[in-house]
């Protein structure tokens, strides 16, 4: 029976004091881990942030140690993705340089390294699509990035809402599930339609003490994990790099700054910041973007601190 | 020095024509009171030539200078804790406006962000009066969400910014759980 010990287990985090209440939380966090490797699923989901609103439908099967997932929009283009094991198989619109090729299989919530940065507590009882769900909530403990809320599923622990909330309360972004059910899905539902793309491995992945590039300021917790080197349509050479803090991430792509019109700029749609700016280096300007779940403040200052790696200094 | 070069630079700087080295003799002239008559001489002569009135015996330099001599020197009164302490309640006081100020700017900051992210919401609430609603609102809140942006949006960023937006979304997606949330993110930029 399993739902006696996850009933004892809850009950336990109404009365728990706050220390366990974040053991609470780290628990149902890990548990998110499993669940997306060990249960199928498929459903409806609405995506939301300022200026777009659009619907999905997935489908998610895990067997015997494989995971086979298909996200198709619903609404408006009809955009897809195929994944097998985290690795993209094709896209309707797949990124130029295709995958870094970096290794997908870490983990989802490191409850341990999330706790350094964010407050991780159970903020109690929620229903969506009409399921019972726990909120965890991940409030962080510095101004570098954002609250996530999240709505796990009380039977599987699969996330079937998130919200990703700014230092001043408000929403950036709603994920939220319509319709939930723990059906396997057929052949048929997984099978990508003839518009999806195939995804190449264009980029090539680099090894982290290769970068020609550092940054001399992060947000704290910010690791560098994967980078890249790949080359856009148009031939420019790109190096990317993404730093990740266990929750948010951010990307830093630089480039030769070889047109005119590549000044500074800065956007924001909805959760995610993007800000250029021209750094000069021994081999020219270069144009510096980063792009990444973080407040934009963070990524300017991130964009300001990436300095050339001395030559000599590679290996 | 003699006495018609001081007379002419003083000639010259009453006509406001002197040089640096003029000025400089004259100035260091000033303390000698015959110069001072010469200066006070060419002053009514000038005023004359101009028709403009002119006190001849007002000297207010020395009026000055004398004023000053007679004045006792104030004793040096010693420094009262009281005193102190308001000029640390000024300072302190100061301070706090400083850091208001700089709240309210930063407040200011993340309200106008707010105000691009949230004002879309109305045109949701009441879609009924914008005719086709949806779309109407849509192409508003894009416009509202690049509103933050600098001048260069139509240039290279726009050129750039999508391709950049997917490889970070493909690249996170690989990492970790809820390979949905970038894959959604991705496809709302499609959406635009």
């Amino acid at each position: 029976m399993r739902v006696l010990p996850l009933a004892a287990l809850l009950c336990g985090s109404w009365f728990s004091l706050p220390a366990l209440a974040a053991t609470d939380a780290s628990q149902w966090l890990d548990r998110v881990d499993r669940a997306e490797q060990q249960r199928s699923f498929q459903g409806t989901f609405v995506y939301e942030r300022s200026g777009s609103f659009s619907t999905h439908a997935i489908w998610h099967r895990a067997t015997g140690g494989r995971v086979v997932e298909r996200v198709f929009q619903l609404d408006g283009l009809a955009q897809e993705a195929v994944r097998v094991d985290g690795r993209p198989q094709c896209a309707s619109v797949a990124p130029e340089a295709g995958t870094g090729g970096a290794d997908a299989n870490t983990r989802a919530y490191d409850a341990l390294k999330l706790m350094s940065w964010y407050d991780l507590k159970v903020a109690g009882d929620s229903r969506v699509a009409g399921r019972p769900a726990v909120v965890i909530t991940l409030t962080p403990k510095d101004r570098d990035r954002y609250a996530l809320e999240l709505h796990l599923d009380r039977e599987t622990g699969l996330p079937l809402k998130s919200l990703l909330l700014n230092a001043g309360g408000q929403l950036l972004e709603r994920l939220q599930f319509t319709r939930f059910v723990t059906d396997v899905p057929t052949d048929t539902d997984l099978k990508p339609s003839a518009d999806c793309r195939a995804v190449s491995a264009g980029a090539e992945s680099i090894a982290l003490s290769a970068v020609p590039w550092r940054a001399e300021w992060a947000p704290a917790g910010f690791e560098r994990v994967s980078a890249s080197h790949y080359q856009t349509a148009d031939g420019a050479p790109v190096d990317h790099m993404l730093f990740d803090d266990g929750l948010a991430r951010f990307s830093v792509f630089i480039e030769p700054a070889s047109s005119p019109r590549a000044t500074d700029g800065r956007t924001q749609l909805g959760p995610t910041a993007a800000v250029s700016r021209r750094i000069p280096s021994d081999r020219g300007d270069m144009m510096v973007t980063v792009v990444g779940e973080i407040p934009l403040g963070t990524a300017e200052r991130v964009a300001l601190s990436m300095r050339a790696q001395a030559e000599g200094k590679k290996p | 020095m003699s006495r018609e070069a001081l007379q002419e630079s003083l000639s010259a700087v009453m006509d406001n024509e002197a040089d640096e080295l003029e000025l400089r003799r004259v100035l260091s002239a000033v303390e000698d009171s015959e110069a001072r008559a010469t200066w006070s001489r060419y002053q009514v002569a000038r005023a004359a030539m101009h028709k403009e009135l002119l006190n001849p015996r007002l000297d207010l330099a020395s009026a000055v200078s004398a004023a000053l001599a007679d004045e006792a020197v104030p004793a040096r009164s010693t420094p009262r804790p009281w005193r102190s302490l308001g000029r640390l309640a000024v300072a302190a006081s100061v301070t706090l406006a400083v850091l208001a100020g700089v709240r309210m700017y930063n407040q200011n900051e993340i309200n106008g962000a707010q105000v691009a992210q949230q004002a879309p919401q109305p045109v949701l609430v009441a879609p009924q009066a914008q005719g086709p609603a949806v779309l109407a609102g849509y192409t508003e809140s894009s416009e509202q969400v690049k509103a933050p942006a600098l001048q260069n949006q139509a240039g290279w960023q726009d050129e750039k910014l999508p391709g950049y937006v997917r490889q970070h979304a493909q690249e996170s997606a690989n990492k970790g759980a809820e390979s949905a949330l970038p894959y959604a993110r991705s496809a709302s930029m499609e959406n635009r």
